[in-house]
Protein backbone atom coordinates (compact mmCIF):
# COMPACT_ATOMS: atom_id res chain seq x y z
CA UNK A 1 0.00 0.00 0.00
CA UNK A 2 1.02 3.67 -0.37
CA UNK A 3 0.94 3.89 3.08
CA UNK A 4 4.89 2.01 3.27
CA UNK A 5 6.10 5.07 2.12
CA UNK A 6 4.94 7.93 4.84
CA UNK A 7 5.73 6.73 8.44
CA UNK A 8 2.21 7.80 9.72
CA UNK A 9 1.99 8.54 13.85
CA UNK A 10 0.31 5.51 15.94
CA UNK A 11 -3.43 5.93 15.73
CA UNK A 12 -5.16 6.37 19.27
CA UNK A 13 -2.75 6.07 22.36
CA UNK A 14 -2.33 3.76 24.85
CA UNK A 15 -5.49 1.46 26.06
CA UNK A 16 -5.76 1.84 29.38
CA UNK A 17 -8.79 -0.84 29.84
CA UNK A 18 -7.02 -4.13 30.98
CA UNK A 19 -5.23 -1.21 34.09
CA UNK A 20 -8.87 -0.61 35.27
CA UNK A 21 -9.24 -4.15 35.28
CA UNK A 22 -6.01 -5.02 36.96
CA UNK A 23 -7.53 -2.29 39.73
CA UNK A 24 -10.74 -3.91 39.65
CA UNK A 25 -9.11 -7.78 40.59
CA UNK A 26 -7.13 -5.88 43.35
CA UNK A 27 -9.73 -4.55 45.35
CA UNK A 28 -11.84 -8.43 44.86
CA UNK A 29 -8.67 -9.15 46.81
CA UNK A 30 -7.03 -11.23 42.97
CA UNK A 31 -2.66 -11.12 43.68
CA UNK A 32 -1.29 -9.66 40.16
CA UNK A 33 1.50 -11.96 39.56
CA UNK A 34 4.89 -10.86 40.85
CA UNK A 35 7.94 -9.09 38.36
CA UNK A 36 10.98 -8.90 38.75
CA UNK A 37 12.19 -5.40 40.13
CA UNK A 38 15.84 -4.51 39.96
CA UNK A 39 15.42 -3.44 43.67
CA UNK A 40 18.59 -1.15 43.54
CA UNK A 41 20.90 1.38 44.03
CA UNK A 42 21.89 3.82 41.15
CA UNK A 43 23.59 6.91 40.75
CA UNK A 44 25.45 9.24 39.30
CA UNK A 45 27.98 12.14 39.34
CA UNK A 46 29.28 14.99 37.50
CA UNK A 47 32.72 15.26 37.82
CA UNK A 48 35.38 17.42 36.52
CA UNK A 49 35.89 16.00 32.79
CA UNK A 50 32.64 14.58 32.51
CA UNK A 51 30.02 11.64 34.07
CA UNK A 52 30.45 9.00 35.84
CA UNK A 53 27.71 6.28 36.55
CA UNK A 54 27.49 3.72 39.19
CA UNK A 55 24.87 0.74 40.18
CA UNK A 56 24.96 -2.47 42.11
CA UNK A 57 24.00 -5.59 40.52
CA UNK A 58 21.12 -7.25 42.57
CA UNK A 59 17.77 -8.34 40.32
CA UNK A 60 14.83 -9.53 43.37
CA UNK A 61 11.95 -11.18 42.51
CA UNK A 62 9.49 -10.10 45.59
CA UNK A 63 12.22 -11.64 48.40
CA UNK A 64 13.92 -13.87 46.33
CA UNK A 65 17.20 -13.16 44.47
CA UNK A 66 16.73 -13.63 40.98
CA UNK A 67 19.78 -12.20 39.19
CA UNK A 68 23.45 -12.21 41.70
CA UNK A 69 25.22 -10.10 38.87
CA UNK A 70 22.80 -8.53 36.78
CA UNK A 71 23.58 -5.53 34.19
CA UNK A 72 21.89 -2.01 35.30
CA UNK A 73 23.59 0.69 33.08
CA UNK A 74 22.34 0.50 29.93
CA UNK A 75 23.51 1.44 26.64
CA UNK A 76 22.25 4.31 24.74
CA UNK A 77 24.49 6.09 23.05
CA UNK A 78 28.28 5.81 22.18
CA UNK A 79 28.58 8.70 24.47
CA UNK A 80 25.32 8.44 26.77
CA UNK A 81 24.43 5.45 28.94
CA UNK A 82 21.43 5.14 31.52
CA UNK A 83 21.02 3.36 34.89
CA UNK A 84 17.44 1.48 35.78
CA UNK A 85 15.58 1.11 38.60
CA UNK A 86 12.25 -0.31 38.66
CA UNK A 87 10.73 -2.98 36.98
CA UNK A 88 14.03 -5.08 34.86
CA UNK A 89 11.72 -5.43 31.53
CA UNK A 90 10.61 -1.87 31.71
CA UNK A 91 14.04 -0.60 32.18
CA UNK A 92 15.62 -2.94 29.44
CA UNK A 93 12.50 -2.55 27.18
CA UNK A 94 12.53 1.38 27.35
CA UNK A 95 16.14 1.83 27.25
CA UNK A 96 15.86 -0.14 24.27
CA UNK A 97 13.79 1.62 22.27
CA UNK A 98 14.83 4.72 22.91
CA UNK A 99 18.89 3.82 22.01
CA UNK A 100 16.90 2.65 18.25
CA UNK A 101 15.35 6.08 17.92
CA UNK A 102 18.61 7.87 18.85
CA UNK A 103 20.53 5.79 16.33
CA UNK A 104 17.82 6.27 13.52
CA UNK A 105 18.50 10.17 14.80
CA UNK A 106 21.94 9.91 14.27
CA UNK A 107 21.88 8.44 10.80
CA UNK A 108 19.34 11.65 9.96
CA UNK A 109 21.59 14.55 11.30
CA UNK A 110 25.06 12.82 11.00
CA UNK A 111 25.89 14.41 14.21
CA UNK A 112 26.76 12.86 18.11
CA UNK A 113 23.41 12.32 19.87
CA UNK A 114 22.75 14.82 22.50
CA UNK A 115 21.80 13.80 25.99
CA UNK A 116 18.71 16.53 25.92
CA UNK A 117 17.44 14.38 23.31
CA UNK A 118 17.57 11.30 25.02
CA UNK A 119 15.84 12.50 28.03
CA UNK A 120 13.07 13.83 26.00
CA UNK A 121 12.08 10.61 24.24
CA UNK A 122 12.36 8.87 27.34
CA UNK A 123 10.11 11.47 29.45
CA UNK A 124 7.73 11.27 26.77
CA UNK A 125 7.52 7.89 26.22
CA UNK A 126 6.84 7.55 30.18
CA UNK A 127 4.24 10.14 30.47
CA UNK A 128 2.32 8.78 27.84
CA UNK A 129 2.15 5.54 29.41
CA UNK A 130 1.13 7.89 32.68
CA UNK A 131 3.46 5.90 35.23
CA UNK A 132 2.54 2.47 34.28
CA UNK A 133 5.84 1.90 32.53
CA UNK A 134 8.09 1.34 36.34
CA UNK A 135 11.11 2.47 34.95
CA UNK A 136 13.24 5.44 37.12
CA UNK A 137 16.58 6.23 35.27
CA UNK A 138 19.73 8.03 35.61
CA UNK A 139 20.80 9.24 32.53
CA UNK A 140 24.04 10.35 32.06
CA UNK A 141 26.37 11.73 29.22
CA UNK A 142 28.87 14.25 27.68
CA UNK A 143 27.96 15.91 24.15
CA UNK A 144 28.92 19.32 22.07
CA UNK A 145 26.96 21.08 24.99
CA UNK A 146 29.06 19.63 27.78
CA UNK A 147 28.51 16.82 30.69
CA UNK A 148 24.98 16.32 32.01
CA UNK A 149 22.92 14.38 34.66
CA UNK A 150 19.68 13.73 34.61
CA UNK A 151 16.95 11.39 36.69
CA UNK A 152 13.44 10.33 35.19
CA UNK A 153 10.61 8.89 36.92
CA UNK A 154 8.04 6.37 36.16
CA UNK A 155 5.53 9.26 36.08
CA UNK A 156 7.43 10.96 33.04
CA UNK A 157 8.90 14.27 35.51
CA UNK A 158 12.57 14.69 34.83
CA UNK A 159 15.87 16.48 37.49
CA UNK A 160 18.75 17.77 36.30
CA UNK A 161 21.55 17.77 38.94
CA UNK A 162 24.95 17.30 39.59
CA UNK A 163 24.58 14.43 41.50
CA UNK A 164 21.70 11.90 41.74
CA UNK A 165 20.32 8.29 43.53
CA UNK A 166 17.78 6.21 42.54
CA UNK A 167 16.07 2.97 43.73
CA UNK A 168 15.50 1.45 47.41
CA UNK A 169 19.22 2.29 48.07
CA UNK A 170 18.52 5.74 47.39
CA UNK A 171 18.66 7.53 50.76
CA UNK A 172 21.81 5.45 51.87
CA UNK A 173 23.95 6.29 48.41
CA UNK A 174 22.35 9.90 48.59
CA UNK A 175 23.34 10.44 52.35
CA UNK A 176 27.25 9.21 51.35
CA UNK A 177 26.86 11.99 48.50
CA UNK A 178 25.58 14.75 50.30
CA UNK A 179 28.06 14.65 52.88
CA UNK A 180 30.94 13.94 50.58
CA UNK A 181 30.66 15.18 46.67
CA UNK A 182 32.05 18.47 45.86
CA UNK A 183 32.45 19.97 42.80
CA UNK A 184 35.72 19.59 40.06
CA UNK A 185 35.89 15.95 41.83
CA UNK A 186 39.03 14.42 39.24
CA UNK A 187 38.67 10.93 37.89
CA UNK A 188 39.77 8.50 40.64
CA UNK A 189 37.98 10.63 43.66
CA UNK A 190 34.55 10.84 41.70
CA UNK A 191 35.39 6.33 41.34
CA UNK A 192 35.55 6.23 44.51
CA UNK A 193 33.11 8.18 45.94
CA UNK A 194 30.45 6.40 43.35
CA UNK A 195 31.99 3.08 44.85
CA UNK A 196 30.86 3.79 48.06
CA UNK A 197 27.84 5.23 47.83
CA UNK A 198 26.53 1.95 45.89
CA UNK A 199 28.85 0.01 48.93
CA UNK A 200 26.79 2.08 51.34
CA UNK A 201 22.99 0.81 49.42
CA UNK A 202 24.55 -2.86 48.77
CA UNK A 203 24.67 -3.43 52.64
CA UNK A 204 22.10 -1.24 54.35
CA UNK A 205 19.40 -2.05 51.63
CA UNK A 206 18.09 -5.33 51.18
CA UNK A 207 17.23 -4.49 47.34
CA UNK A 208 20.28 -4.33 46.58
CA UNK A 209 23.40 -6.19 46.26
CA UNK A 210 26.37 -8.14 45.08
CA UNK A 211 28.67 -6.46 42.72
CA UNK A 212 29.10 -2.38 41.77
CA UNK A 213 29.04 -1.25 38.27
CA UNK A 214 30.60 1.80 37.10
CA UNK A 215 30.85 3.75 33.94
CA UNK A 216 33.00 6.98 33.06
CA UNK A 217 32.26 9.11 30.82
CA UNK A 218 34.34 12.00 29.19
CA UNK A 219 34.21 13.91 25.60
CA UNK A 220 34.76 11.44 22.96
CA UNK A 221 35.64 8.88 25.79
CA UNK A 222 33.82 6.09 27.58
CA UNK A 223 34.99 3.36 29.70
CA UNK A 224 32.23 0.48 31.14
CA UNK A 225 33.77 -0.77 34.29
CA UNK A 226 31.85 -4.00 34.90
CA UNK A 227 32.46 -5.51 38.14
CA UNK A 228 34.83 -2.67 39.25
CA UNK A 229 34.32 -3.56 42.78
CA UNK A 230 33.46 -6.96 44.22
CA UNK A 231 32.41 -7.17 47.64
CA UNK A 232 30.60 -10.10 48.35
CA UNK A 233 32.29 -12.89 47.00
CA UNK A 234 31.63 -16.20 47.94
CA UNK A 235 33.89 -17.50 50.41
CA UNK A 236 32.71 -21.17 51.60
CA UNK A 237 33.42 -23.13 48.19
CA UNK A 238 34.75 -26.52 48.80
CA UNK A 239 36.85 -26.70 45.60
CA UNK A 240 37.12 -30.68 46.84
CA UNK A 241 33.62 -31.34 46.07
CA UNK A 242 31.26 -33.24 48.18
CA UNK A 243 30.78 -36.95 48.23
CA UNK A 244 28.07 -38.63 49.65
CA UNK A 245 28.97 -42.32 50.34
CA UNK A 246 25.99 -45.12 50.73
CA UNK A 247 24.74 -45.11 54.46
CA UNK A 248 24.57 -41.05 53.97
CA UNK A 249 20.60 -41.88 53.53
CA UNK A 250 18.28 -43.87 55.85
CA UNK A 251 16.50 -46.26 53.38
CA UNK A 252 12.86 -46.25 54.34
CA UNK A 253 11.40 -48.61 52.29
CA UNK A 254 12.66 -50.96 48.92
CA UNK A 255 11.09 -52.02 45.73
CA UNK A 256 12.31 -53.94 42.69
CA UNK A 257 10.13 -54.60 39.89
CA UNK A 258 11.83 -56.35 36.84
CA UNK A 259 11.40 -55.22 33.02
CA UNK A 260 9.60 -57.36 31.27
CA UNK A 261 10.82 -58.06 28.04
CA UNK A 262 8.17 -57.04 25.18
CA UNK A 263 10.43 -57.31 22.47
CA UNK A 264 11.19 -60.51 21.01
CA UNK A 265 14.06 -60.42 18.50
CA UNK A 266 14.31 -63.42 16.40
CA UNK A 267 16.99 -64.30 14.01
CA UNK A 268 16.09 -64.88 10.29
CA UNK A 269 16.97 -66.35 7.32
CA UNK A 270 18.69 -63.85 4.86
CA UNK A 271 16.75 -62.17 2.61
CA UNK A 272 16.28 -63.61 -0.81
CA UNK A 273 18.06 -61.92 -3.58
CA UNK B 1 4.65 0.20 -30.67
CA UNK B 2 1.98 -1.94 -29.83
CA UNK B 3 3.17 -1.74 -25.91
CA UNK B 4 2.05 1.54 -25.67
CA UNK B 5 -1.20 0.95 -25.60
CA UNK B 6 -0.74 -0.72 -22.10
CA UNK B 7 2.08 1.90 -20.94
CA UNK B 8 -0.17 3.71 -18.69
CA UNK B 9 -0.66 1.88 -16.02
CA UNK B 10 1.69 0.12 -13.71
CA UNK B 11 -0.67 -3.26 -13.12
CA UNK B 12 -1.41 -3.97 -16.72
CA UNK B 13 1.09 -6.53 -18.34
CA UNK B 14 1.66 -5.89 -21.69
CA UNK B 15 0.78 -8.40 -24.26
CA UNK B 16 5.02 -8.93 -24.98
CA UNK B 17 4.94 -9.83 -20.93
CA UNK B 18 6.52 -6.72 -19.94
CA UNK B 19 5.75 -4.50 -17.63
CA UNK B 20 6.17 -0.93 -19.72
CA UNK B 21 6.31 1.33 -16.57
CA UNK B 22 9.27 -0.55 -14.90
CA UNK B 23 11.09 -0.33 -18.40
CA UNK B 24 10.41 3.12 -18.16
CA UNK B 25 11.68 3.59 -14.25
CA UNK B 26 14.76 1.53 -15.89
CA UNK B 27 15.32 4.33 -18.30
CA UNK B 28 15.33 6.82 -15.95
CA UNK B 29 17.71 5.29 -13.58
CA UNK B 30 19.98 4.63 -17.07
CA UNK B 31 20.24 8.43 -17.38
CA UNK B 32 21.42 9.29 -13.83
CA UNK B 33 24.80 10.01 -12.90
CA UNK B 34 27.21 7.20 -13.07
CA UNK B 35 27.91 5.23 -10.02
CA UNK B 36 29.63 2.02 -9.07
CA UNK B 37 30.60 -0.48 -6.62
CA UNK B 38 33.46 -3.33 -6.34
CA UNK B 39 34.37 -5.76 -4.42
CA UNK B 40 37.84 -6.78 -3.00
CA UNK B 41 38.93 -9.05 -1.58
CA UNK B 42 39.30 -7.37 1.91
CA UNK B 43 36.41 -4.75 1.54
CA UNK B 44 34.01 -2.88 -0.64
CA UNK B 45 33.90 0.59 -2.19
CA UNK B 46 31.57 2.20 -4.01
CA UNK B 47 31.86 5.72 -5.88
CA UNK B 48 29.84 8.20 -8.05
CA UNK B 49 29.72 11.28 -10.02
CA UNK B 50 28.32 14.57 -8.17
CA UNK B 51 27.77 16.86 -10.23
CA UNK B 52 25.84 19.75 -9.41
CA UNK B 53 23.45 21.65 -11.60
CA UNK B 54 25.12 24.86 -10.99
CA UNK B 55 28.33 26.05 -9.80
CA UNK B 56 26.69 27.91 -7.32
CA UNK B 57 25.27 24.91 -5.03
CA UNK B 58 27.12 24.22 -1.80
CA UNK B 59 28.52 21.14 -2.94
CA UNK B 60 29.68 20.37 1.00
CA UNK B 61 25.68 20.05 1.16
CA UNK B 62 24.93 17.46 -0.95
CA UNK B 63 25.69 13.55 -0.02
CA UNK B 64 25.08 11.03 -2.57
CA UNK B 65 26.08 8.14 -0.53
CA UNK B 66 24.69 7.12 2.69
CA UNK B 67 25.01 4.74 5.72
CA UNK B 68 22.12 2.05 6.56
CA UNK B 69 23.67 0.99 9.18
CA UNK B 70 27.56 0.91 10.92
CA UNK B 71 28.56 -1.55 8.50
CA UNK B 72 26.47 -1.25 5.51
CA UNK B 73 26.51 1.65 3.20
CA UNK B 74 24.72 2.52 -0.55
CA UNK B 75 24.50 5.01 -3.69
CA UNK B 76 21.91 5.24 -6.34
CA UNK B 77 21.39 6.33 -9.41
CA UNK B 78 18.42 7.94 -10.62
CA UNK B 79 16.10 9.88 -8.64
CA UNK B 80 17.49 11.33 -5.37
CA UNK B 81 14.63 12.07 -3.73
CA UNK B 82 13.36 8.03 -4.39
CA UNK B 83 16.80 6.98 -2.70
CA UNK B 84 16.01 9.26 -0.09
CA UNK B 85 12.63 7.35 0.99
CA UNK B 86 14.15 4.14 0.84
CA UNK B 87 17.24 4.75 2.75
CA UNK B 88 14.95 5.91 5.40
CA UNK B 89 12.64 2.91 5.12
CA UNK B 90 16.17 0.13 5.09
CA UNK B 91 17.17 2.50 8.66
CA UNK B 92 14.13 1.95 10.14
CA UNK B 93 13.95 -2.00 9.05
CA UNK B 94 17.50 -2.43 10.43
CA UNK B 95 16.70 -0.96 14.09
CA UNK B 96 13.92 -3.36 14.00
CA UNK B 97 15.74 -6.30 13.01
CA UNK B 98 18.23 -5.78 15.91
CA UNK B 99 15.29 -4.87 18.37
CA UNK B 100 13.60 -8.28 17.16
CA UNK B 101 17.18 -10.75 17.14
CA UNK B 102 19.62 -8.92 19.04
CA UNK B 103 21.95 -9.14 16.13
CA UNK B 104 23.22 -6.76 13.70
CA UNK B 105 21.08 -7.38 10.30
CA UNK B 106 22.65 -9.22 7.67
CA UNK B 107 23.45 -7.71 4.14
CA UNK B 108 21.52 -10.02 2.46
CA UNK B 109 18.46 -9.63 4.71
CA UNK B 110 18.54 -5.82 4.33
CA UNK B 111 18.47 -6.26 0.57
CA UNK B 112 15.73 -8.69 0.47
CA UNK B 113 13.56 -6.24 2.67
CA UNK B 114 14.69 -3.17 0.45
CA UNK B 115 13.76 -5.29 -2.40
CA UNK B 116 10.56 -6.25 -1.02
CA UNK B 117 9.83 -2.29 -0.74
CA UNK B 118 10.34 -1.96 -4.35
CA UNK B 119 8.30 -4.78 -5.81
CA UNK B 120 5.43 -3.43 -3.51
CA UNK B 121 5.46 -0.17 -5.20
CA UNK B 122 5.21 -1.79 -9.44
CA UNK B 123 1.86 -3.79 -7.33
CA UNK B 124 -0.12 -1.32 -5.93
CA UNK B 125 -2.59 1.35 -6.94
CA UNK B 126 -1.74 4.61 -7.22
CA UNK B 127 1.70 4.63 -6.99
CA UNK B 128 4.69 4.31 -9.17
CA UNK B 129 7.87 2.24 -9.04
CA UNK B 130 11.04 4.18 -7.67
CA UNK B 131 13.33 5.34 -10.36
CA UNK B 132 16.52 4.32 -8.92
CA UNK B 133 18.47 1.47 -8.64
CA UNK B 134 20.78 0.84 -5.31
CA UNK B 135 24.26 -0.46 -5.03
CA UNK B 136 24.39 -1.49 -1.23
CA UNK B 137 27.70 -2.52 0.00
CA UNK B 138 28.78 -4.03 3.42
CA UNK B 139 30.70 -6.27 5.49
CA UNK B 140 29.67 -8.63 7.67
CA UNK B 141 30.32 -12.35 9.01
CA UNK B 142 29.70 -13.67 5.79
CA UNK B 143 33.00 -11.10 4.10
CA UNK B 144 32.57 -8.55 1.88
CA UNK B 145 29.75 -7.99 -0.07
CA UNK B 146 28.36 -5.83 -3.02
CA UNK B 147 24.12 -6.11 -3.93
CA UNK B 148 22.40 -3.92 -6.70
CA UNK B 149 18.76 -3.97 -6.25
CA UNK B 150 16.59 -2.76 -9.51
CA UNK B 151 13.27 -0.63 -9.64
CA UNK B 152 11.71 -3.88 -10.04
CA UNK B 153 12.85 -5.25 -6.81
CA UNK B 154 14.67 -7.62 -8.02
CA UNK B 155 18.47 -7.85 -6.57
CA UNK B 156 21.54 -8.95 -7.60
CA UNK B 157 25.40 -9.58 -6.10
CA UNK B 158 27.43 -8.52 -7.76
CA UNK B 159 31.79 -8.60 -7.97
CA UNK B 160 32.09 -5.23 -9.87
CA UNK B 161 29.12 -3.41 -11.75
CA UNK B 162 28.41 0.20 -12.69
CA UNK B 163 24.86 1.83 -13.52
CA UNK B 164 23.57 5.45 -14.87
CA UNK B 165 24.78 7.02 -17.84
CA UNK B 166 27.91 5.68 -19.03
CA UNK B 167 27.19 1.93 -17.68
CA UNK B 168 28.33 -0.15 -20.78
CA UNK B 169 31.75 1.68 -21.29
CA UNK B 170 32.02 1.32 -17.14
CA UNK B 171 31.25 -2.47 -17.07
CA UNK B 172 33.12 -3.34 -19.92
CA UNK B 173 36.46 -1.19 -18.02
CA UNK B 174 35.64 -3.01 -14.77
CA UNK B 175 35.75 -6.27 -16.60
CA UNK B 176 39.09 -6.17 -17.91
CA UNK B 177 40.57 -4.37 -14.45
CA UNK B 178 38.93 -6.58 -12.03
CA UNK B 179 41.02 -9.54 -10.19
CA UNK B 180 39.35 -11.58 -7.28
CA UNK B 181 42.57 -11.02 -5.19
CA UNK B 182 42.23 -7.37 -5.64
CA UNK B 183 42.74 -5.28 -1.95
CA UNK B 184 40.78 -2.33 -1.06
CA UNK B 185 43.48 0.43 -1.69
CA UNK B 186 43.62 -0.73 -4.96
CA UNK B 187 40.00 -1.58 -5.96
CA UNK B 188 39.17 2.48 -4.92
CA UNK B 189 42.43 3.18 -7.60
CA UNK B 190 40.53 0.99 -9.95
CA UNK B 191 36.83 3.12 -9.00
CA UNK B 192 38.47 6.28 -9.99
CA UNK B 193 39.91 4.98 -13.22
CA UNK B 194 36.30 4.02 -14.05
CA UNK B 195 35.04 7.26 -13.30
CA UNK B 196 37.76 8.89 -15.19
CA UNK B 197 36.81 6.87 -18.34
CA UNK B 198 33.24 8.93 -18.77
CA UNK B 199 33.64 11.56 -16.97
CA UNK B 200 33.01 15.48 -18.47
CA UNK B 201 35.21 18.32 -17.09
CA UNK B 202 37.89 17.91 -14.56
CA UNK B 203 37.50 15.64 -11.75
CA UNK B 204 38.29 16.39 -8.48
CA UNK B 205 37.75 15.49 -4.78
CA UNK B 206 34.48 17.75 -5.04
CA UNK B 207 32.93 15.97 -7.34
CA UNK B 208 32.73 12.71 -6.71
CA UNK B 209 32.21 10.54 -3.70
CA UNK B 210 33.73 7.48 -2.21
CA UNK B 211 32.44 5.21 0.46
CA UNK B 212 34.44 2.31 1.51
CA UNK B 213 34.02 -0.22 3.96
CA UNK B 214 36.98 -2.66 5.42
CA UNK B 215 37.46 -5.59 7.59
CA UNK B 216 36.96 -3.00 10.50
CA UNK B 217 33.38 -3.24 9.47
CA UNK B 218 32.62 0.91 9.97
CA UNK B 219 31.36 1.96 6.22
CA UNK B 220 33.02 5.47 6.10
CA UNK B 221 32.80 7.82 3.38
CA UNK B 222 36.05 10.00 2.52
CA UNK B 223 36.97 13.11 2.60
CA UNK B 224 37.16 15.63 -0.72
CA UNK B 225 41.19 15.78 0.84
CA UNK B 226 41.52 11.91 0.77
CA UNK B 227 39.84 11.98 -2.41
CA UNK B 228 42.38 14.27 -4.16
CA UNK B 229 45.31 12.22 -2.43
CA UNK B 230 43.87 8.99 -4.23
CA UNK B 231 43.57 10.85 -7.31
CA UNK B 232 47.21 12.01 -7.45
CA UNK B 233 48.71 8.68 -6.58
CA UNK B 234 46.44 7.61 -10.07
CA UNK B 235 48.12 10.59 -11.84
Amino acid sequence: MARAAADLPPKGGFSFDLCRRNDMLLKKGVQPPSFRKTGTTIVGLVFQDGVILGADTRATEGPIVADKNCEKIHYMAPNIYCCGAGTAADTEAVTDMVSSQLQLHRYATGRESRIITALTLLKSHLFSHQGYVSAALVLGGVDVTGPHLHTVYPHGSTDTLPFATMGSGSLAAMAIFESKYREGLTRDDGIKLVCEAICSGIFNDLGSGSNVDVCVITKGHKEYLRNHLLPNPRTYISSKGYSFVKGHTEVLSTKITPLKEKVEVVEGDAMEE
Amino acid sequence: MGDSQYSFSLTTFSPSGKLVQIEHALMAVGSGQTSLGIKAANGVVIATEKKLPSVLVDETSVQKIQLMTTNIGVVYSGMGPDSRVLVRKSRKQAQQYYRLYKEPIPVTQLVRENAAVMQEFTQSGGVRPFGVSLLVAGYDDNGPQLYQVDPSGSYFSWKASAMGKNVSNAKTFLEKRYTDDMELEDAVHTAILTLKEGFEGQISGKNIEIGIIGADRKFRILTPAEIDDYLAEVE
